[in-house]
């Protein structure tokens, strides 16, 4: 399984790359989300040990790792923020510089 | 000893007495002698621990970091009290002249200038660095308050950083000294990996080891380049007739008595543990003669008095070097008798010379002259200072010369440098002799300079005044006193024992018969008159004569070519972000390859353990994901990909929940939807036609087909770490069973998960939900004041006159009476869902992020389909702010609220259960409860926030751009 979860976060790591390449900039925000996606696949899947169960107190059977599950669920959040915020960048360069091309963004206007 | 803190606690006392005073209603010179109280407390305190600290001497400690063996320690003998006496001695005194230098007295104004607080911080910060710098214990805190000098150094430098050459000035000396500070660091590490210690205890009884070391040579060169630079030796000795620019209190403080000594001090300091060799013997020998006679040299050709003294300042710095490079009793002797009799002298001449700058408007020789009976207490202060300076008997400076002399010629010294050392020390003093000699001279006697324009000046307060006679009487004082003062002398000793390693027998006696070191002071007097008497020639000659190429040049030229590499390297950067970035993937990928120890056998070992444990329901989760976000990449259309790269997201929720991890599932499920929504409303705000220009096809297709590659690779090298990483993982975690063993016991939490976010962990959690607010906040911002250009209002603003009343969606396209239904079903039903999520959170999945997001897709939903202004009518409660701040502050007093009742910051306590209140099973009221409810509401501020700025309808994109995203949709 491991290998398959290894194939999976690199194909999403390189999607990731590539969209962040573009010039679109709406595809480069894509792009960060794929990134964020594949970094959280990693750290969720680095957890010390597998288990059966979810990690409750009462569970019966051997839990899963608790704390990447706890970091990622913080990791989540925070990366949502802050791609919030590279949007609200993205209407900057579209109102001031009047293009969506990461390519035509050179040098501070204004 | 605890005491001997007490000298660093006053100081930043001081600069914050300093700084509460500023307003006050103070004239310079009361500020002066208000704030000389703190280094004069402790010159008191330093002279109590002084004639208490015995033979041994006291020291003080305190772990820093124990981890790495650093303490923060202080250690105080001989060699650091004479410094340490000096620089609070001198300093009370440049504190009271400070007052009197910046008083022009113009208070008695009605309008009160405020004091020159900045300049008295400033002294005051140095002073407590330098005092850091003798007292340290250890090298590492040696090392941070060297730097704090260099730092102060610059502040004071560049005082008057109006000037240009201020400025300069100042950089060059924090460049010089900064650099060698490094070094000198460098060393210091050699030093304690060899010694194993970075106590001065331990180094200064480690010399053997040290001097026996492979790494000798290096280590000495560096902790020589630190002390050299520092001390102003050839050829780094360029910055401080620079450092001049600053105004006269610093320059007579930092770069007479003080500062310039640090250098001396660390090599005497570190003479016992790796001093005596034959590199330290030459190689301080050499810089120091060099110095002594290019000081000598130049001071002599110079007109302005601070640069003259500067330079023989130089001079005097390679004396001392050269002596401390000597292993002789009579050689320490000569050095700390020196360092006194210079700082007195030298402090009393810089004061001396601000007095008359400040009382005649020039330092020019040029133009002074004549002044003995307008300045008749100047002229003796300046004169017993000078004749010290000179060296002539029966001041304080004569002894000095004498034992320096002694030195010069005892008979332990090579063959090679037998006749070259006193030679070049007589030499050397007979230049100084001149320099003084030239200063009383144009200053104070014969006619002015400049007949048509003679100075005017008269001698000032007796405050100013007192500041440099203190110093100058006392030169003549310890010269003249027939008995010598015990304290003194077995002072002195002690110094140069602690900087010799061996006792070493100290007299301050004048008279000593007639030997060779008298013969070579004539010689040397003889000389220097005869230099004086052909001052005009030799001047003139020197003026003309080689004074073309100076070090000065090579550091200019050093500079200037740093600055044309850096416009080089500067050029190379185009302002394309793509590029940058294949430059940093393309590195990363590089990095990785060629220093990592990822490799194919790695790969074939441990291919089995990849493969087994397969489960197909991960599998077929993990195609979804790829699949999808595979397909984000290919569709054409934007709003298509966005939508393929939601199904993605839920793609990995389901993997989370087949982990099975249930609480990290609900989280990105709904953070991806909002993801989704909040992209999907910004698609809206970037223009179609923008959008369809930027497309690559319409360009080129060869940089897509490099992306590609550079992709790819970027996907290898990442699935190599993580099959490496989930390979070859260890099996046991030490954390994890600490959570799950404490969960329920410590937090009373079933759901481990939630009890690390909300318990264990919630300081980290406090901070997370306010990066979030803040993420919030700054679009806010971007989008308000950024975004817009110069006087025009901000588009909300605008709309907010003259809202719309309509029951429409976004962009006023008409929606059908059905949704209404469900968006007004919708709300209800997601807030009661957020409130279980936050009352059973932590028995069961869910929690306040959850339960935050929860609601703000329900209140997304109106947004679509009601509008922007609808939602605002009929949703007045929703003010985002106050959502934000009450839940940020009710994070804040829920964490005290466990260091009150539950004994430490966010420590767990049930407040049902003190009150006894009646609540249903599962739920109880803890400060888990509570903070998720801050979470929940903070969450919900933020992401409503963000929904509210990102999806408003904006005027000025209609006019270029027709509505896209429900129109891709329709």
């Amino acid at each position: 399984m491991s290998l398959l979860t290894s194939l999976a976060v690199g194909i999403l790591f390189a999607a990731g790359i590539y969209q962040i390449l573009r010039r679109n900039v709406i595809r480069a925000a894509i792009g960060l989300v794929l990134l964020s996606n594949a970094v959280n696949l990693f750290l969720f899947s680095a957890g010390a040990y597998n288990g059966a169960a979810a990690a409750y107190s009462t569970a019966t059977s051997q839990i899963s790792d608790p704390l990447p599950q706890a970091l990622v669920l913080t990791a989540i959040v925070i990366s949502m923020g802050g791609f919030a915020f590279v949007l609200s960048l993205l209407y900057v360069i579209s109102t001031r510089y009047k293009t969506s091309d990461s390519d035509e963004v050179k040098g501070l206007k204004n | 000893m605890p005491e001997l803190i007490i000298p660093l606690i006053l100081l930043p006392l001081g600069i914050l007495a300093v700084l509460a005073l500023r307003q006050a209603r103070l004239t310079n010179p009361q500020a002066g002698w208000l704030f000389a109280v703190f280094p004069f407390t402790a010159f008191i305190s330093l002279l109590y621990s002084a004639s208490h600290m015995g033979e041994k001497g006291l020291t003080f400690s305190v772990p820093w970091i124990p981890a790495l063996g650093l303490n923060f320690s202080l250690y105080l003998d001989g060699l650091s009290a004479l410094f340490a006496l000096l620089i609070t001695g001198i300093g009370t005194l440049v504190v009271i002249y400070t007052g009197y230098y910046f008083d022009h007295g113009d208070h008695d104004h009605a309008e009160h200038p405020a004091i020159e607080y900045r300049f008295f911080a400033y002294t005051l910060l140095f002073m407590l660095a330098m005092l850091g710098l003798v007292l340290a214990g250890d090298l590492i805190t040696l090392f941070l308050f060297w730097e704090g000098t260099s730092i102060s150094s610059f502040l004071l430098i560049a005082y008057k950083f109006k000037d240009e050459a201020a400025r300069k000035g100042a950089f060059k000396s924090l460049f010089i000294t900064g650099g060698g500070g490094i070094a000198m660091l460098a060393g210091f590490v050699f030093i304690m990996s060899i010694s194993g210690s970075a106590d001065f205890k331990t180094v200064l009884a480690s010399g053997d080891l040290l001097r026996n070391s492979p790494l000798y040579p290096v280590l000495f060169t560096l902790v020589v380049m630190g002390a050299f630079t520092k001390s102003a030796q050839f050829p780094a000795h360029i910055w401080l007739p620079e450092a001049m620019s600053a105004p006269t209190p610093a320059s007579a403080f930092l770069h007479s008595a003080t500062m310039v000594k640090a250098g001396i001090y660390l090599l005497a300091r570190l003479n016992p543990a790796i001093g005596g060799t034959d590199l330290w013997f030459w190689v301080l020998s050499i810089f120091g003669i060099t110095t002594m006679l290019v000081g000598a040299y130049l001071g002599f050709k110079q007109n302005d008095l601070k640069p003259l003294l500067a330079y023989s300042t130089v001079s005097q710095l390679g004396v001392l070097i050269a002596l401390i490079g000597q292993d002789t009793e009579i050689a320490f002797k000569a050095l700390v008798i020196s360092i006194l009799a210079h700082a007195l002298y030298k402090s009393a001449l810089f004061m001396s010379a601000g007095i008359i700058d400040h009382e005649t408007g020039t330092r020019d020789i040029r133009k002074l002259g004549g002044l003995r009976k307008q300045m008749p207490i100047m002229f003796g202060i300046v004169s017993i200072a000078a004749l010290s300076m000179a060296g002539l008997p029966p001041l304080f400076g004569f002894l000095a010369k004498e034992t320096l002399l002694a030195s010069a010629t005892h008979p332990s010294l090579p063959a090679a440098i037998e006749f070259l050392f006193p030679l070049t020390t007589v030499l050397a003093g007979a230049f100084i002799l001149a320099q003084a000699a030239l200063l009383v001279r144009g200053v104070f006697l014969g006619k002015p300079a400049d007949e048509k324009h003679p100075p005017h000046g008269h001698d000032p307060k007796i405050g100013f005044w007192l500041a440099p006679a203190i110093p100058a009487v006392l030169s003549l004082l310890i010269g003249i006193t027939p008995v010598e003062p015990a304290f003194l002398v077995d002072f002195l000793a002690a110094a140069a024992k602690a900087a010799y390693g061996a006792k070493v027998k100290i007299s301050l006696a004048l008279w000593t018969g007639i030997n060779v070191p008298l013969i070579l002071s004539i010689i040397a007097i003889t000389l220097g008159s005869l230099v004086f008497w052909q001052r005009g020639r030799i001047r003139a000659w020197m003026m003309n004569f080689l004074p073309n190429f100076t070090v000065n040049m090579l550091f200019n030229g050093t500079i200037s070519g740093l600055d044309s590499l850096a416009a080089t390297a500067t050029k190379l950067q185009g302002g394309q972000m793509r590029f940058y970035l294949r430059v940093m993937i393309v590195s990363m990928i590089a990095i990785v390859v060629l220093f990592s120890r990822i490799s194919l056998e790695m790969f074939t070992q441990n291919l089995t353990l990849g493969i087994e444990g397969f489960n197909g329901l991960r599998a077929f989760s993990l195609l979804m994901v790829v699949a999808a976000g595979l397909a984000s990449v290919i569709i054409r259309r934007d709003l298509h990909a966005v939508i393929a790269l939601g199904v993605s997201g839920l793609g990995v929720a389901v993997w989370m929940a087949l982990d099975p991890s249930p609480d990290v599932a609900l989280v990105q499920i709904v953070v991806d939807i909002l993801s989704t929504v909040i992209l999907i409303l910004s698609l809206n705000i970037l223009p179609r036609k923008q959008r369809d220009k930027a497309n690559e096809i319409l360009h080129s297709r060869k940089s897509m087909r490099r992306d590609v590659v550079i992709a790819g690779l970027a996907g290898l090298v990442m699935a190599a770490i993580t099959f490496t990483a989930l390979t070859t993982r260890p099996r046991e975690s030490v954390v994890s069973p600490f959570y799950a063993d404490n969960a329920k016991p410590l937090t009373g939490a079933k759901d481990i998960v939630g009890a690390i976010v909300v318990d264990f962990r919630a300081a980290d959690t406090m901070i997370e939900i306010m990066v979030f607010a803040m993420a919030g906040l700054g679009i806010y911002t971007v989008l308000h004041f950024a975004s817009r250009k110069e006087g025009e209002h901000s588009h909300i603003e605008k709309s907010k006159l003259n809202p719309p009343h309509t029951p429409l969606g976004i962009h006023g396209l008409p929606t059908s009476p059905l949704l209404h239904l469900l968006a007004y079903a919708t709300l209800p039903l997601s807030l009661m869902l957020a409130t279980t999520h936050m009352m059973y959170g932590h028995d069961m999945p869910g929690d306040g992020f959850t339960a935050g997001v929860i609601i703000s897709l329900g209140i997304a939903m109106w947004y679509i389909i009601f509008g922007y202004e609808e939602v605002r009518r009929k949703l007045p409660w929703l003010n985002r702010n106050t959502l934000i701040a009450i839940g940020l502050l009710l994070s804040l007093l829920n964490a005290v609220g466990g260091m009150v009742f539950g004994g430490g910051f966010a420590a767990p306590v049930d407040y049902g259960a003190m009150l006894n209140l009646p609540l249903p099973t599962g739920f109880a009221i803890t400060n888990s409860f509570l903070f998720e409810v801050a979470i929940a509401l903070t969450v919900t501020g933020a992401a409503t926030l963000i929904l509210d700025n990102l999806g408003h309808p904006r005027d000025h994109h209609e006019e270029d751009a027709q509505p896209v995203s429900l129109k891709e949709q329709a």
